[in-house]
């Protein structure tokens, strides 16, 4: 592959972060600018720009820029979408609002219902149906269509359409019928029909995704044609990419047709650095552990992929209850997110216990040792106040911490109340986030039928390396990696992450009968659609490879499992073959197999992926620093030790090979990692720490 | 006891919120495991199901965050009944305890509840239990009009289904030769030892790590803790005797009249059901378990929604029935359809309430009882199926928001998708929407209820089955809101069915369902007109309806 010179850009919340790889000069740049809420592509044109500037680089040089961004799941959670109008098969436009009928919160007699994205007046019927085999039940009325988004369109002014009909997975005649109608009648007007952007079975989930792609629509297609043009004002003629949710690489055609797949694509990087580091150092299984400011995000990653799902929800009304937001079809990396993180609140609640979260004082007001008007202890506070930070090297010395304000937030807030001494309330805040994440980890691990203990976990982003030994001994895992510029992690995941695609067509079938000669057209359709799709995303169509799955399950059994399917053209006697691996993967997660039961096909998955681009990690870029690493020692409490002495150290001066032994910090720039004395710690070639716990 | 200070003991309060968390994560994971090997749609779809850690002494001390939340109170009390006839001091590690007794456990047969004592260096520390509705339970298919328990399906009286990690083969044939679908009843029970086995291994390992011998001292803080909440919850409503009563279509000419007086006295509730109507002879009488359960979880949804449960939560409420009525029925007494009954006493309770603390309640459900027709036969290629359709009415309105449309109280089934509905059953759903003008008016309107139609399409005949009330009495409205909607079940041809029957439907026939609306919170006239206008241009409320109902 030739030398390239390629750029990540990761657009957060508050920072918009920049990875720049130049191959040929074996040099990695990084960079950070705000983000620019109103028109994301500004901050993203103004840091290219600096940093192609800064390592004096030719914007003409560069190969391809990859990005990633919160736009899409901000636009959802601040309900700042387009007007959008649903048609669906008569009998059915309340689907939407039904949803799963289900109470989030057991207990809470006045919860506020998920998010309906298409009021009911501006959800259309048309006569239409079809049953579960595909069997059209009653004729589309082509009249009564166009009267519908006529009404839409004219009277109500929506800017974009949804169109879900019943079982349109299964036959998409009806669907297709009508978007040749719309597209003829109101070509400007964005259309998302549900058996194009989820085709799978379930009507509300299949509804959700298509109002949602058509609600961020309009915005997303403004949004990538303006950064587009900027990026070639600056010189920049390559081809822009977007990172999926499920942690591909694909083109703004993609992004462009549905834009609800981007819903995840910042956090999903994180999650594709993790697994890049993992096959770096050779460990196969580990945790992702991502703690930032407002929450701690964990993800299962097996032989260098991290877990996957076909679900997702999103725009919660409570952000970390299940139930209470939008579900979505789509795929994204598998993660835990829990309100746990440095700006976490800690508070004494109505029995008196301590509790720490979900809320945060984030990075305004920020934690009371920022200064700046925060008045509540928080995470941060406490790691502040146990010696974990250094008051004067916090953003490598940027901002002073006040550890006074924080002494005296603990001690009106906790201490007094919980009738505790300082050191105990902080250590105690300290203590409960860590075990809540632990409780989170291990409810997540145990829903996948896996065991923390046989995992390493590797932390980052700012908060991770202070909490991940804490953590890790919660969870008795005895390996821990935490990886060089942890700060941006993230935006590295951009440029290690390869052109994938997930595609799915839902076919509900009994393993005895299923038609082999319909299954074989709907496996053939997907690979075509994969290899147009990742070829144009810059892949060798050799090189691609093709991944089947079907989600599969017991007649009656409420539960999918995916089941890896054989390749090439399926035949009688491949129904042994898919039954014997069912039975194979139901007894890894379930540890039994019952056999006497039928087993169905629900949905049949192809994942396609080329192969990532290398980034050598063998430099160092401007950063390190020579001479000894021992800064000094401070104080800092651990909860089984108590008050121990540490060394601290520079991570910037580390050279690979570099051994030492806990207690121990070190120090960079946007994180500290805090060990234990029953730690053991190597520095390896690409200055990722090893630690080894006893 | 009428405290107002924190309770003290041997462990600090981030000590406490520790361990707490610990064992409730213990009872999640217990539950991950059923959830994950359980064959039954029921326990998926409605939730049907707990798993609760008990102490030695049968104490419920943590339990799972998302399970039905009356169960978790149900199971120390079975496992209490256990004990009595298997003396602690007798069980041995890897003894297992079966029990589907609707007196002893959660009211009707199909719902089997399980426990395991937990050994740590050789003495009994705690117990595991789980409750999971059962694929099957023999018997007459599920219905609400049998006429005698023996009707409804095998009973298990409490026995050893495990004897030392072996199982009890004779039981097990039994079982076996009595439930229609025995591989996959089986196999959930086997689900449930999983479950109990992951929860007992659990414990040992947090016995270890927080360098425990025993949960005695923490048990007792953690009991005293709960009760000390809910005290000062109960504390913080005026003392007082608060009456209400209830009617309900109950079965034919047999209605069911609740009377109920709820008293306050300090930081104790006593909630009395005397004066209720007598058991009848079908499946709607509800035991004394399923009535306490019931009783004590809207009480805590009103006044202390926040903080955990266990069964400390539970002690400063005491529930009494009188024997023979129909919410302390006694043996042999029908109680297949308890939840008919039971799933009214929030209603009950909450009128009562409503008069000592009228912020904290919500106006009655339409989605109580639960409606459920159950559609059984054989599809074209001869295997047999067995479909619920799971939907709910509309829920109260409360002191601050309209009610939830189509969403159940007390209970929280949920519905499953009508696309996977079709794709194993031969019905067709032509219709599942919501019903205009279902929700009672109010200052805040209830939430509205639904409207389906299904037709089958099998080949032959095939057997509903329908559970319903609120035909004639709609779930009542609070301080000026009125009534929401009544129930109906009817064919396209306009006959309507009986609400609690059992029929043969030929092909082709095609049902209507319209489940009832939530009532309204509040004087109509007092309604935003902001409100009221929205709900017309979005045709929750009729223009003629919004004429007659709010001046």
């Amino acid at each position: 592959m030739d030398k390239r010179i390629r750029v990540g850009v990761d657009v957060g919340g508050t920072f918009t972060d920049f990875v720049m790889v130049d191959e040929a000069r074996n040099e990695i740049f990084v960079g950070k600018q705000l983000t620019t809420p109103d028109d994301p592509s500004v901050a993203i044109t103004e840091g290219v720009e600096h940093l192609v500037r800064e390592a004096g680089t030719d914007p003409c040089a560069v190969h391809s820029v990859v990005h990633g961004t919160t736009l899409v799941a901000n636009t959802i959670i601040e309900r700042k979408g387009a007007k959008v109008g649903l048609i669906t098969t008569r009998g059915f436009r309340d689907s939407l609002e039904m949803g799963k009928e289900i109470r989030y919160d057991l207990y809470d007699l006045h919860l506020e219902a998920p998010p309906t994205l298409v009021p009911r007046y501006l959800r259309r019927e048309v006569s239409e149906r079809m049953g579960p085999d595909g069997e059209e039940l009653l004729a589309f009325d082509p009249d009564e269509f166009r009267a519908a988004a006529k009404i839409l369109i004219e009277k109500e002014k929506v800017d974009a359409v949804a169109i879900c009909f019943m079982h349109a997975y299964r036959n998409d005649a009806h669907e297709r019928a009508a978007k040749n109608i719309f597209t003829k009648e109101f070509a400007d007007v964005p259309l998302s029909v549900s058996s194009e952007v989820a085709p799978e079975i379930r009507e509300f989930e299949r509804a959700s995704t298509a109002c949602a792609n058509a609600y961020v629509q309009p915005m997303m297609q403004a949004y990538l044609s303006t950064l587009e043009s900027k990026l070639n004002d600056l010189g920049f003629e390559g081809p822009l990419y977007v990172m999926l949710s499920g942690g591909g690489i694909a083109t703004l055609r993609q992004a462009r047709a549905f834009p609800i797949q981007l819903i995840e694509s910042g956090p999903a990087a994180g999650a594709m650095a993790a697994s890049y580091f993992g096959g770096l150092i050779g460990e196969q299984d580990l945790i992702s552990f991502d703690m930032g400011g407002t929450t701690a995000k964990m993800c299962l990653v097996e032989g260098e992929r991290p877990e996957r799902s076909h679900d997702f929800e999103a725009g919660r009304v409570r952000r970390f209850k299940k139930g209470s937001g939008l579900p979505l079809k789509v795929t994204v990396v598998d993660m835990i997110e829990i309100g746990a993180g440095g700006g976490s609140i800690a508070s004494v609640d109505r029995m008196g216990l301590l509790k720490v979260g979900p809320h945060s004082a984030s990075s305004k007001p920020g934690p009371v040792c920022y200064g700046l008007g925060g008045s509540e202890p928080t995470v941060t506070d406490a790691d502040l106040y146990l010696g974990y930070l250094d008051p004067t090297y916090f953003l490598g010395g940027e901002m002073e911490l006040d550890l006074g304000k924080v002494e005296s937030a603990i001690s009106t807030h906790l201490a007094e109340p919980l009738g505790l001494g300082l050191q105990e309330s902080a250590l105690g805040i300290h203590s409960v986030v860590n075990e809540n994440m632990a409780a989170a980890t291990r409810r997540y691990m145990a829903e996948k039928g896996r065991d923390p203990r046989d995992f390493a976990i590797i932390a980052f982003g700012g908060a991770g390396p202070v909490h991940a030994y804490g953590l890790a001994k919660l969870l008795k895992v005895n390996r821990l990696i935490v990886p060089f510029r942890a700060g941006v992690t993230s935006a590295l995941g951009f440029l290690v992450s390869p052109p994938a695609i997930d595609l799915v067509r839902s076919y509900v079938a009994d393993l005895e009968n299923f038609d082999t000669v319909h299954a074989n057209a709907l496996f053939a359709e997907m690979e075509d659609e994969a290899r147009e799709l990742l070829v144009e995303a810059g892949a060798s169509p050799d090189l691609i490879k093709y991944e089947r799955t079907a989600d599969m399950r017991h007649a009656g059994q409420g539960f999918d499992i995916p089941v890896p399917l054989p390749d090439g053209s399926l035949d009688e006697p491949s129904r042994e073959v898919i039954r014997n691996s069912f039975y194979a993967t139901y007894q890894e997660l379930f540890e039994r197999v019952v056999k006497d039961v039928p087993i169905e096909l629900m949905s049949w998955r192809v994942s396609a992926m080329a192969p990532a681009s290398q980034v050598s990690m063998e430099f160092g870029g401007g950063e390190i620093a020579a001479g000894d690493p021992v800064k000094g020692a401070r104080d800092a409490y651990f909860p089984e030790f108590g008050m121990l002495n540490c060394t601290v150290y520079d991570r910037y001066a580390f050279w690979p090979g570099y051994t030492f032994n806990g207690p121990a910090v070190v120090e960079e720039r946007e994180s500290t990692t805090v060990l234990g004395p029953d730690t053991k710690v190597r520095v390896d070639e690409y200055l990722n720490l090893l630690v080894d716990i006893e | 006891m009428n405290t107002s200070t924190l309770p003290t003991s041997e462990f600090d309060p981030i000590t406490l919120e520790i361990l707490w968390s610990r064992l409730i994560s213990i009872a999640d994971e217990s539950a991950a495991a059923l959830l994950r090997t359980s064959f039954s749609t029921i326990v998926r779809e409605s939730n049907d199901f707990a798993t609760v850690l008990m102490d030695e002494n049968g104490d419920g001390l943590s339990e799972n965050t998302g399970g039905i939340a009356s169960f978790n109170g149900i199971l120390p009390r079975t496992l209490k009944s256990f004990l009595k006839k298997y003396p602690k001091e007798t069980l041995k590690p890897g003894d297992c305890i079966i029990t589907n007794d609707p007196w002893l456990a959660t009211g009707h047969l199909p719902d089997i509840t399980m426990a395991m004592p937990i050994f740590y260096n050789g003495k009994i520390v705690g117990f595991s239990g789980s409750i999971a509705h059962s694929p099957d339970i023999g018997g007459a298919l599920w219905g609400a009009d049998c006429r005698e328990l023996y009707e409804e399906g095998i009973q298990i009286p409490p026995a050893k289904f495990l004897r030392e990690g072996e199982p009890n083969e004779d039981l097990l044939e039994m079982i076996r030769g009595n439930v229609r679908v025995p591989d996959q009843v089986l196999g959930d029970l086997y689900a449930q030892v999983t479950a109990n086995q992951v929860c007992g291994r659990r414990l040992c390992e947090f016995l270890d790590d927080s360098q425990l011998t025993n949960l005695t001292g923490l048990s007792a803080a953690l009991l005293e803790r709960a009760d000390w909440a809910m005290r000062e919850a109960i504390l913080a409503v005026p003392d007082g005797i608060y009456r209400s009563e209830l009617r309900a279509d109950g079965f034919d000419e047999d209605e069911t009249h609740i009377q109920c007086a709820i008293t306050i006295d300090g930081s104790e509730l006593v909630i009395d059901y005397t004066g209720t109507s007598k058991q009848i002879t079908r499946g709607i009488n509800c035991v004394m378990n399923y009535t306490d359960a019931y009783s004590v979880y809207p009480v805590k949804c009103a006044l202390d929604p926040e903080t955990p449960r266990n069964e400390g939560s539970y002690r400063p409420m005491k529930v009494i029935a009188p024997e023979g009525c129909i919410l302390n029925p006694t043996r042999p007494a029908p109680v297949n359809a308890r939840q008919l009954t039971g799933h009214l006493l929030a209603g009950v309770i909450y009128k009562a309430l409503v008069q000592a603390v009228p912020d904290k309640v919500i106006a009655e459900c339409g989605g109580a009882p639960t409606m459920r027709s159950v559609y059984s036969g054989y599809k074209a290629d001869g295997s047999r199926f067995s479909q619920i359709l799971f939907a709910s009415g509309g829920m109260g309105a409360g002191p601050i928001a309209d009610g939830l449309p189509t969403t159940a109280f007390p209970t929280n089934a949920g519905a499953g998708s009508v696309e996977a509905f079709e794709s194993i059953a031969p019905l067709i759903v032509w219709k599942k929407e919501l019903r205009q003008d279902s929700g009672g008016a109010g200052k805040f309107r209830g939430g509205l209820g639904q409207d389906c139609e299904v037709e089958v399409r099998s080949n032959g005949d095939i057997q509903l089955s329908v559970f319903s009330d609120r035909r004639k009495y709609p779930a009542e409205g609070f301080l000026g809101g009125k009534p929401g909607a009544t129930t109906d079940i009817e064919f396209a041809d306009g006959v309507k069915m009986h609400p609690k029957s059992r029929t043969v439907v030929k092909p082709g026939t095609r049902l209507i369902l319209r489940y009832a609306g939530g009532g309204g919170y509040g004087d109509p006239s007092e309604r935003d007109p902001q409100a009221l206008q929205d709900d017309i241009k979005n045709g929750y409320v009729s223009r003629a309806a919004a004429e007659a109902d709010y001046p």
